[in-house]
């Protein structure tokens, strides 16, 4: 099974003075040939790369939790230390900041949500994968939506059709004619831009990152060649991928708690109103 | 209200959204090339940022602290 791993349009002849201009990476960098295709019920399946990390990280990610916490004792040592300080960061730092107690019970949603959002962004660095998953947009869009159609219908539930729309919608202390202008803007705000905010704001960050790294990586190379400007500019370019790949560290984490973080203020309306 | 930092550009961006295309609907309908549109547009921000000051008001008093 042959994955493609390499840079699509990537030429190893093509070099400053080669006479092949510079080979800008595009959107295209992030579409891989699918490795298995296959029809069920006339819907064609195409495995690609993409797919098959999001398994390999979804099974990597119960693997470690599963061995983290497969005898725990009350003095954790070695993994269970780590597994332990993911829950608590997660508990403490999202949940019961942003709902409050009644956010425990959460918990196991937003450490889904978080354990998997930072792996899959982390691919983008890890060498032979190459690609966060994140940046293929479908990806958070699903996660967003598995978001969206948990608070939506809790907040119902919790609060009652008319009460959850009236907290939604209706900000209190406003003048009566007011609500006739605020209502259509909190509706619109809260129910159709919201969700969509949720997943662009990861898939964009992801996206954004991944193809400045490949910019400046294929820059390095590209300019790579005997003379003045050759040398000079690509040892520079080589030194932008490098911090560029840094920050991408902190940008991965930071996108996969922001992601975390929204998904629980929108369950604290769910629970405690707008 | 943790959540007012991140719904504020969202609320200005659905004010503008509705109001500025009402406008122009407004336009298509009465035939004017852009009357109706930039006039939603500011409106639609004018109330999208008095509906943040309303909410950040409310988050900041005393009696609004109730988490």
């Amino acid at each position: 099974m042959a994955v493609d791993l390499a840079v699509p349009s990537f030429d190893p002849e093509c070099h400053l003075g080669s006479g092949c201009g510079f080979p800008a990476p595009g959107a295209d960098i992030f579409f891989f040939d699918p490795v298995w295709t296959f029809t069920i019920l006339g819907i064609e399946f195409n495995i690609t790369k993409q797919i098959i990390l999001l398994v390999l990280v979804g099974a990597a990610v119960v693997g470690f939790f599963w061995y983290a916490f497969r005898r725990p004792a009350l003095v954790p040592r070695g993994a269970q230390n780590v597994g332990e300080m993911g829950y608590l960061f997660i508990r403490d730092g999202i949940a019961r900041d942003t709902i409050g107690k009644a956010g425990d019970r959460f918990v196991p949603l937003l450490f889904t949500a978080f354990f998997l959002v930072w792996p899959l962004n982390f691919l983008g660095i890890l060498p032979f994968a190459q690609i966060p998953v994140t940046a293929t947009f479908a990806i958070p869009v699903a996660f967003a939506l598995v978001i969206y159609f948990t608070w939506v219908p809790l907040g119902i539930k919790r609060q009652g059709v008319g009460g959850f729309f009236k907290a939604m919608t209706m900000p209190p202390d406003v003048p009566k004619a007011m609500y006739v202008l605020l209502i259509p803007i909190e509706f619109v705000s809260n129910f159709l831009v919201r969700p969509f905010t949720h997943c662009v704001r990861l898939f964009a960050n992801m996206f954004a990152g991944h193809l400045l790294i490949a910019t400046f990586s294929v820059g390095a190379f590209y300019l790579l060649s005997a003379s003045v400007l050759g040398i000079i500019g690509s040892t520079a370019s080589f030194v932008v991928a490098v911090g560029m790949t840094a920050f991408e560290v902190l940008i991965q984490f930071l996108q996969a708690y922001v992601f975390t973080m929204l998904a629980a203020v929108y369950l604290n309306d769910a629970v405690h109103g707008h | 209200m943790s959540d007012l930092a991140w719904s504020m550009s969202s609320k200005v961006l659905a004010g503008i959204l509705i109001y500025g295309g009402l406008g122009w609907v407004l336009d298509r309908w009465l035939g004017f090339d852009a009357i109706f549109l930039p006039v939603g547009v500011i409106l639609g921000a004018a109330i999208a940022l008095y509906l943040v000051f309303v909410r950040l008001d409310r988050s900041s008093s005393p009696e609004g602290r109730n988490r």
